[in-house]
């Protein structure tokens, strides 16, 4: 039989030339569609006038969080539970910022007091930057630790399961105030 | 006397080269690659506004395409309109209802002339009283309630804070 030769030390060279034409025309298009900056919302519910009474009347009756931003970035958490009040309160760092790490962790222990309770009043004083009540709603949102979990019942199927959600509905309420 | 030889370099004029081109291909892959990441998904289209800083949140939820609206610490913008005036990160007090200090009187004129317009609406989605509020990171809450407050009174409870991802 005869023997093929197969030359093992030989090199070729690949033809980049069209890949790179194709890489060449998706770069511009791509550049003209990139979004450098990821714009996102967060999402609040602001009482209407007209509905505020009705909601305060739900209100009475019902489990009811109010977190208090004061002028010194002090934050008092009021927890209603069905008349009885009890509160905690979040001292400012040394900075004179809200101090979110233990923010977090007062938001961690009320929610698993409270696994059904989904909602809170957010009242920040007026002087309070946009930046931090918004980094107050961060907190008060969502579990940071993912292993985190807190347990919720599926309406749909009646099973229940978790998520990392703590207070995900959050109300201005001393917005009608002067 | 002989004459000096000049020095002439033994050209090829038929000669042809092949460019190397593998790094360039890598430098233009690695390019592709990130731009792939931040293309962008969501179809509602943002536009930034000059001298506004939004602050950053862990919020991943999408823009809706509804109707926008801007604070800086110049001006409050109506989509691209300027409606009142912002001075020391405080509404101007022209702009204020003398009889409710909350009350910003051309924005809320404003937006209930767009909410009254279906003009104005065309293309959007439908708004349901929800407004997208792009805010200065460094003004005061209570500036910004006085917009929210105003909205809220104009037929736009609904506010949507946008906010640029970030920890």
């Amino acid at each position: 039989m005869k023997k093929v030769k197969i030359n093992h030390h030989s090199e070729f060279e690949l033809d980049l030339a069209s890949l790179l034409a194709v890489i060449m025309k998706l770069v511009p298009v791509l550049l003209l569609s990139s979004a450098f900056m990821q714009l996102m919302v967060i999402e609040t519910d602001l009482p209407q006038v007209v509905t505020e009474a009705i909601q305060k009347q739900e209100k009475e009756n019902k489990k009811n969080i109010l977190v208090e931003v004061d002028d010194s970035r002090k934050v008092v958490i009021t927890i209603d539970v069905e008349g009885k009040k009890s509160t905690v309160s979040v001292d400012p760092t040394k900075e004179g910022h809200v101090d979110l790490a233990k923010l977090q962790l007062t938001f961690r222990e009320i929610k698993q007091q409270n696994p059904d309770i989904f909602k809170i009043d957010l009242a920040p004083a007026g002087n309070v930057a946009y930046n931090e009540v918004v980094r107050v709603m961060d907190e008060a949102r969502r579990s940071r630790d993912y292993h985190i979990r807190f347990p919720i019942k599926d309406e749909k199927t009646g099973k229940d399961t978790t998520t990392d959600y703590m207070f995900p509905e959050i109300v201005f309420v001393n917005m009608m105030e002067g | 006397m002989g004459r000096r030889r000049h020095f002439e370099m033994d050209v090829k004029q038929n000669s042809t080269f092949t460019l190397n081109i593998t790094s360039m291909t890598d430098m233009f892959t690695l390019l592709l690659v990130f731009l792939l990441q931040n293309f962008a998904t969501s179809s509602v289209e943002l536009k930034p506004v000059k001298d506004l800083r939004v602050p950053t949140s862990n919020s991943y939820k999408n823009p809706v395409d509804v109707l926008q609206v801007s604070v800086s610490e110049g001006e409050i913008r109506v989509s691209d309109k300027v409606v009142a005036r912002v001075q020391n990160r405080q509404i101007a007090s022209t702009d204020i209802d003398p009889q409710d200090s909350n009350f910003i009187k051309p924005l809320f004129q404003e937006l209930q002339e767009r909410a009254h317009d279906p003009k104005a609406q065309k293309g959007k989605d439908e708004d349901n009283g929800q407004i997208l509020l792009q805010a200065d990171q460094n003004l005061p809450y209570q500036t910004i309630r006085k917009v929210m407050y105003t909205a809220s009174m104009a037929g736009y409870p609904h506010v949507k804070l946008v906010t640029v991802i970030g920890n």
